[in-house]
């Protein structure tokens, strides 16, 4: 009985060439996209995996309070550690330290690379279950030791062992290789863990560490910890949640909480609000699913229409099937077969077009997905979808083929009813539907990326050169480098900062002024810098003025952003001064020299923060930051600033970047979600055309003999055109009508998440409508005018 | 075999109620070939239907074999058309996807005959219809004789008690209709019972009996053998 069913099923196929290549094509390419979303959200879901327990470990997080404004994250005071294993160490199976992932120069022979790692405390190995491939496991114990990633080992040593090989560190201090490690892989939260390098030897080497033994208020630390098996995070985390507060009583106005965060919400649930948990990457996990899930409605929507249009032709064989003794249940069995061949002749060319696609799509999407041709889960999955996708595609035209009365098919009296085309109908809104919707959707995202493109940096970030200098040799050099790089022509100012332009490393509280209300609790971005950053960076005085060597008082001075004005509600602030809060401390008082416009620091879609920069007398500095000379091409100003460094630098590798790129990266996230929505709306436009196209030929070949007789009558190509045409216009311009006011809605409520937004304006719905128009035009207008310009005597006489 | 009684059968649109069979009622025993004959819009063909149970009465009663069959449902009536009754139409009817071989074995797999009992009795019915030359060809790849022996290879395949054959020579020209004829008169030499409706005299006169309809009635009955 299969064995027949197949047969018709494909003789059926081979018979109609166009409706089959629709019916595949439309269904291969809207699974090959389901695939792909597939695979990316599994790749998402399953980031930190590569960590055996993943379920028991956490990274400790803290809640602060600020002017009743609740601000999460994972920098702790190290003194932390110490209370927590005192108090609670029976509920965890690790609790390790660990500094932030910093970038480290490490130098073997004429080699010297910057490296990304940790500084972490014995039992990080243990808990992240890192794979020594060779070398001492629990090199962590030691002080001036070094584990190097397979990658990072083959860099340096190439086929040589790297066990006991002395490597240098930021040329300061000589380490030794004690371990190799295998790499890890890209999607885990550990991915830049290049090297790992002790805790003690941090401590050890570092006087801020040292001396931040005792101080709660200073959060510049990360801690993780593996809890018991016998224990759940919740029940820790009530546990410590007070620790903090317990032990630093001073700290208790900020209301600090500590908490565990599980490792498995890490990466797709980390975004907080005001002390709470907001979702995060999930959301594009939840979207993409949507998308996926709705282009494989709309290819299964062609298939419907397809079939169910095309059933005048199958009807005979209903009426003859069940004359001779077929139940409607086989019959229906018959046409979910049916389908099942397609669907699965479908997957076939799926997976194909999903391996000439992969490589693309992890560019588009930055990932390194590799097709699971060995994963028993994911053929258990295409198994499952192949059946869902078959019943989902298959059972509508089943039940309405198998439901035909034989006696008026085999008298062949049968006709379609006058509602039938109604649910195909329905369906082709439907579809029109989504992929409106999805058009205004991307319209709506890319529009918002562009407005926030758009948004004044506050800075001048074209020819701007960061460079970083994060090593001991670099102090005390700035204004010799300064002089010589401009000596040099390829810079024209140079200023120097302890964080990136783009992005700000420290915030602080504890300071004073006058007018400052009562019980308010301050905190600024805090930023170094020195002379010429008001000229390097082309930042907007507002009031007062820059940095200057002619005041000699500027060792002690400040300059505040406008939102900083605003916040410390201080009137005519230039000349009036900052001090610190607590009358014991040494700090000098800062004089406010000068106010800028806010640059945009952090993200473009948030408001800026108030921040203050302060002229640098310590000798922390991170950067240089060069103004290029605009008088030179960039290669040659970057020739010569190179030229400069390696002569007074020549150990260390140069580094840079340019400004502007670093900027561009805030919009990195948006724009790839941007790229993906664009590609997937464009597959779901094509999926809805092609089978708009079907359907457009099926009524042309169902009218000819009317076409025909309309000619021979007189009717004019275009007025043809016009009567083929019109009931798809409607039927997509009813899907407009629904279409719109649920996307604004939607997109709306996206929007919603950025501070800095743009509005959902009437251009996206007239770009939107107008393009679908046109579109469904060319896709109707194809069949209709070949219609029309037929020759009626032929169509004529085929009836 | 047969037994009709009565047997009603309207048709309704929103305006009107058109009466296809008017209080009918006849028999017919095992073994025997009636002709139905009777201007078109009579209700030869709606006859055929109920009696093929693809089609219900609105009154009367029919039996089958004694048993009262009007009230069946779809799966009983199914059950009983495939072991019993075998249609043979005027436009063959054939599934065009389908090969001689495929068509003529179709019966036989909805009774669930085994495939090497299906090969040997589809093989056996196609020689007897002289048509097993022409077992791997589609059906329009056939001339209409060859298709309507095609059409009756299908309907005897399963042995059925009953052939209903519904006008069987109109689409054929006399010689192939002839033949088509000769096969029926076959096998209802060999004991299986015939109801067929035609127009055609000449067809009419290989039966043993001619009931004429008008109107959904019967009007007289002639018996010929």
């Amino acid at each position: 009985m299969l064995k027949n069913y197949f047969k018709i099923a494909f003789r059926n196929l081979l018979k109609n060439k166009i409706y089959s290549f629709i019916n595949i094509a439309g269904l291969a390419i809207g699974m090959a996209a389901t695939i792909l979303i597939g695979l990316w959200i599994y790749d998402e879901l399953n980031y930190d995996s590569y960590f055996k327990e993943k379920d028991t470990i956490a990274q400790m997080f803290q809640h602060e309070s600020s002017n009743n404004v609740i601000g999460t994250g994972p920098a702790i005071p190290r003194p932390l550690e110490f209370a927590m294993r005192e108090e609670f160490a029976d509920n965890f199976e690790h609790i390790i330290m660990s500094s932030w992932n910093y970038s480290r120069y490490i130098g073997y022979g004429d080699k010297n690379i910057n490296v990304t790692g940790n500084f972490m405390q014995e039992g990080a190995v243990d808990m992240l279950e890192i794979n020594v491939l060779e070398g001492d496991k629990n090199s962590l114990e030691h002080s001036n030791v070094i584990m190097l990633s397979k990658e990072i080992a083959t860099t340096l040593f190439g086929s040589e062992n790297a066990l006991g090989k002395m490597v240098k560190i930021n040329n300061e201090h000589t380490v030794k290789v004690t371990a190799v490690y295998e790499d890890l892989p890209e999607n885990n939260s550990f991915n830049g863990l290049k090297y790992l390098m002790p805790w003690k030897f941090y401590v050890a080497t570092q006087e801020w560490v040292k001396n931040s033994k005792d101080s709660w208020g200073n959060n510049s630390f990360q801690m993780f910890a593996q809890i018991k098996d016998n224990t759940t995070m919740e029940t820790v985390s009530s546990k410590i949640l007070d620790i903090k507060k317990r032990n630093a009583p001073e700290e208790a106005e900020f209301n600090p909480e500590i908490f565990l965060f599980p490792m498995k919400d890490w990466y797709l649930r980390g975004d907080w609000e005001n002390g709470v948990q907001t979702g995060g990457r999930i959301e594009n996990v939840w979207l993409f699913g949507i998308i996926g899930t709705f282009i494989l409605l709309l290819a299964c929507i062609n298939f419907i229409n397809l079939s169910t249009a095309r059933s005048e032709k199958r009807a005979t064989e209903v009426g003859i099937r069940k004359s001779i003794g077929s139940q409607r249940g086989q019959l229906i069995f018959q046409f979910l077969t049916e389908s099942f061949l397609i669907v699965c002749l479908a997957f076939a060319f799926a997976v194909g077009i999903v391996i000439l696609s992969l490589n693309g799509f992890n560019n588009l999407a930055s990932k390194t997905i590799e097709f699971p041709w060995a994963s028993g889960l994911f053929w258990i999955l295409a198994i499952v979808f192949i059946f869902i996708t078959a019943v989902l595609a298959g059972s509508y035209p089943a039940l309405y083929l198998s439901s035909f009365n034989p006696v008026s098919v085999l008298k062949g009296t049968f006709r379609a009813g006058r509602y039938s085309a109604l649910p195909r109908k329905i369906l082709v809104v439907t579809q029109f539907t989504i992929s409106v919707a999805l058009i205004i959707a991307t319209l709506v995202v890319m529009n918002q990326i562009q407005h926030s493109k758009d948004r004044p940096a506050g800075y001048d970030k074209e020819g701007l050169v960061q460079i970083p200098v994060m090593s001991s040799e670099f102090t005390g050099k700035q204004d010799l480098m300064r002089e010589q790089f401009i000596a040099s022509g390829g810079a024209t100012y140079m200023t120097t900062t302890s964080s990136p332009t783009t992005s700000v490393w420290s915030n602080r509280g504890g300071y004073t002024w006058e007018g400052k209300p009562e019980g308010f609790q301050e905190n600024f971005a805090h930023t170094t810098v020195h002379y010429d950053f008001v000229e390097t960076l082309g930042l907007k005085l507002i009031k007062g003025r820059g940095f200057s060597r002619k005041f000699a008082t500027d060792s002690n001075a400040v300059i505040l952003n406008k939102t900083a004005v605003k916040y410390m509600q201080i009137q005519d602030p230039v000349g009036k001064y900052i001090s610190a809060e607590n009358p014991d401390s040494d700090m000098i008082p800062l004089k406010i020299i000068g106010v800028v416009d806010d640059m945009i620091v952090q993200s473009p879609y948030t408001p800026v923060k108030q921040a203050m920069y302060v002229f640098e007398s310590y000798g922390n500095i991170s950067y240089y930051n060069l103004r290029l000379n605009p008088n030179n091409s960039v290669s040659k100003n970057l020739e010569l600033i190179e030229n400069t460094f390696k002569t007074n630098f020549p150990n260390i590798p140069f580094d840079y970047q340019f400004v502007d790129e670093e900027y561009g990266q805030k919009f990195r996230s948006e724009e790839r979600v941007a790229s993906l929505a664009r590609v997937f709306t464009a597959l779901a436009i094509f999926i809805s055309c092609l089978g708009l196209f079907g359907l457009a030929s099926f009524v042309a070949e169902q009218r000819t003999k009317e076409i025909g007789v309309r000619k021979v009558l007189g009717a004019s190509i275009s007025q043809l055109w016009i009567l083929l045409s019109k009931d798809f216009i409607t039927l997509v311009v009813l899907a407009l009508v629904i279409a719109s006011p649920i996307a604004y809605y939607v997109m709306s409520g996206w929007l919603q998440k950025f501070p800095y937004r743009t509005s959902v304006g009437w251009d996206v719905f007239a770009i939107a409508c107008i393009g679908a128009l046109i579109i469904t035009l060319i896709t109707v207008s194809f069949q209709a005018i070949r219609a029309a310009t037929a020759n009626p005597v032929k169509s004529l006489r085929t009836e | 075999m047969i037994q009709i009684t009565d047997l009603e059968k309207f048709y309704r649109t929103e305006e009107v109620q058109t009466i296809a069979l008017n209080k009918l009622s006849f028999g017919v025993k095992e073994g025997e070939f009636v002709a139905i004959m009777g201007p078109s819009g009579c209700g030869k063909s709606t006859l055929l239907n109920i009696l093929g149970l693809l089609d219900d009465p609105d009154g009367g009663s029919f039996k089958f074999n004694g048993e009262e069959v009007s009230g069946y449902n779809e799966r009983k009536r199914s059950e009983l058309r495939k072991h019993n009754i075998g249609f043979v139409f005027q436009s063959f009817n054939l599934i065009d996807e389908l090969t001689v071989f495929e068509n003529v074995e179709l019966p036989l797999i909805y009774t669930g005959v085994k495939p090497a009992e299906r090969k040997k009795k589809v093989e056996a019915v196609l020689e007897k219809m002289q048509i097993m030359h022409r077992r791997n060809h589609f059906p329009q790849q056939l001339s209409g004789g060859q298709q309507q022996r095609v059409a009756v290879a299908r309907a005897v395949v399963n042995n059925p008690k009953l052939i209903l054959a519904d006008e069987p020579t109109g689409n054929l020209d006399s010689t192939n209709g002839n033949e088509v004829m000769d096969l029926l008169i076959d096998l209802n030499e060999a004991g299986t019972t015939i109801i067929m409706v035609t127009h055609s005299e000449h067809d009419a006169k290989y039966s043993h009996r001619i009931i004429r309809m008008l109107d959904g009635q019967k009007v007289t009955e002639n018996i010929l053998a």
